[in-house]
């Protein structure tokens, strides 16, 4: 079943937003949430990523994890959040990375240990929220290639318009 | 019902989560909120100091503002305006548990912050927004915990967080560096508007807000009331959606004495500085000591106190002389 606004008789746009950019439909069936690409979707999607072993979506002004799942370093997502809050904030406004050429963007950042790849990749929403997905993957098993576009995809497909 | 007594709102909280309730947890006094439980979860939060979903996703532009009411109109009595909004194609269902999680988690700080606050819990209430999350009442409170924390280790000084804002005219240092947020504070700071004002002016969590604030005044870019009214009053208009903000006007001094600096006369070049004279009275060149008439301020449209109407009539219809005498001088035009 796709998306149309037959049912909807007060939109005033009369616009479809639940396609995504790839052109395929999303389900919507009211009784089955989880088809409908919410966050837990979005972190269930993430762990889906070849060498995923944790992921988060972690607000960056306050450094709370606002949904985790799987593993995180130390077992402990709400400390690596903090510590992600304060990278992203790093790169943000206390580096001068973003403003060398006007209207730049921070798209994500990766930290690479001798363990495994941090992914961070902020969420853009048209409503105030300071949001980045976290992508913790393991070294061997995890291609930087693939995560970062597979969780592009997955930041816009969560704010998909 | 239980009746209001003064406890601290986070244990209360724990309290009917251990029990399993639904119901909203109200919290009075400054600002106060209210926390909703459904059956033992967290649902959703609001704070007369936190926009709300509506408002943050209305300032932002990200919903029209019909679409929002709309949205009220139909879904508030069955409390599925958040479902309503995903079914009908408006909010991604991301973008809604987003904007949720990060809504309740800000006004769950201000509600539940306070150590002892009177606070009651209303069993069986429901939110309009219907249940869109479902987060664990220790996680909240352990948060509003941490969120507190933050604030003091950035500056330890609570009146930031309600007080009016008032940036300093001129910055301590020869260079200072802000971030974005922060500048938009400051262009929106008029000397008036209180953090909460500014929040729902610019649709930003109200955390994140105060956040900001504590940052500034410690970099010492905020003038700090000193001895001001202690109470912090929260002064906006309801649903100020990104507009006006309502913001108190300082009350006509008692004495005649003028608000405003009066410029009186030029001053000679004194030899030494100017001592800084408080704004009590400026002395002319003559000595006369100058106070404006104090005039009584008339409402827009409202009608002449009745000493000054006098007996004159009413004016009632045209004035005809005067239509005659244009048409005269319309004829003599011909």
């Amino acid at each position: 079943m796709t998306p149309t606004h037959s049912g909807c008789d007060w939109c005033p746009y009369g616009r479809q937003r639940m396609a995504h950019g790839d052109g395929h439909a999303v389900e919507v069936n009211p009784a089955l949430r989880s088809d409908v690409p919410g966050v837990d979707h979005c972190l269930q999607e993430a762990m889906a990523i070849p060498g995923a072993v944790g992921a988060s979506i972690v607000d960056y002004t306050t450094g709370f994890p606002v949904a985790t799942t799987g593993a995180a370093p130390n077992d402990d997502h709400e400390a690596a959040a903090a510590g992600t809050a304060d990278v992203v904030q790093a790169a943000n406004s206390r580096s001068l990375f973003v403003s060398a050429i006007p209207h730049d963007l921070l798209e994500d950042l990766i930290i690479t240990t001798a363990g495994g790849y941090h992914l961070l990749r902020p969420v853009q929403t048209d409503f105030d929220s300071r949001l980045v997905l976290y992508v913790w993957l393991d070294r061997v098993l995890g291609n930087l290639a693939v995560a970062r576009h597979r969780m592009q995809k997955l930041a816009d497909d969560l704010v998909a318009t | 019902m239980s009746p209001s007594k003064t406890v601290a709102p986070g244990r209360l909280l724990a309290q009917v989560a251990g029990e399993r309730q639904t119901g909203a947890l109200v919290v009075r006094g400054h600002p106060g909120g209210a926390v909703y439980v459904l059956e033992g979860r967290v649902i959703y939060a609001e704070s007369p100091a936190a926009p709300g979903v509506g408002e943050l996703l209305t300032a932002s532009g990200r919903l029209a503002g019909r679409t929002w009411q709309n949205a009220l109109d139909r879904g508030t009595a069955t409390a599925r305006v958040g479902r309503m909004l995903v079914e009908h194609g408006h909010l991604t269902q991301g973008e809604l548990e987003l904007c949720v999680l990060g809504a309740t988690y800000d006004a769950a700080y201000f509600a539940l912050a306070p150590q002892d606050a009177p606070a009651e819990f209303l069993g069986g209430a429901t939110h309009w927004l219907g249940p869109v999350v479902h987060i664990d009442p220790a996680a909240v409170t352990r948060e509003v915990r941490r969120r507190a924390k933050m604030l003091d280790d950035i500056f330890p000084d609570p009146r930031v967080d309600t007080e009016v804002v008032t940036p300093i005219t001129r910055p301590p240092r020869e260079r200072i560096t802000l971030t974005a947020p922060q500048w938009e504070l400051l262009v929106h700071a008029d000397g008036q508007r209180t953090p909460a004002d500014l929040a729902f002016l610019l649709g930003k969590a109200g955390f994140a807000t105060i956040q900001e604030l504590r940052r500034l005044a410690a970099a010492g870019l905020l003038d700090l009331p000193g001895v001001r009214d202690k109470a912090p009053e929260f002064v906006r208009l309801p649903r100020s959606r990104g507009t006006a903000v309502d913001a108190h006007r300082p009350q006509l001094r008692p004495d005649n004495s003028p608000t405003v600096p009066v410029v009186s006369g030029v001053r000679p070049a004194a030899p030494d500085p100017p001592a800084p004279t408080a704004l009590t009275e400026e002395t002319s060149a003559n000595g006369t000591v100058y106070r404006p008439p104090r005039l009584a301020r008339r409402k827009p449209g409202a009608k002449l106190p009745k000493e000054l109407a006098g007996d004159a009539p009413p004016h009632t219809g045209t004035d005809e002389v005067l239509l005659k005498r244009i048409r005269t001088a319309l004829r003599a035009l011909r």
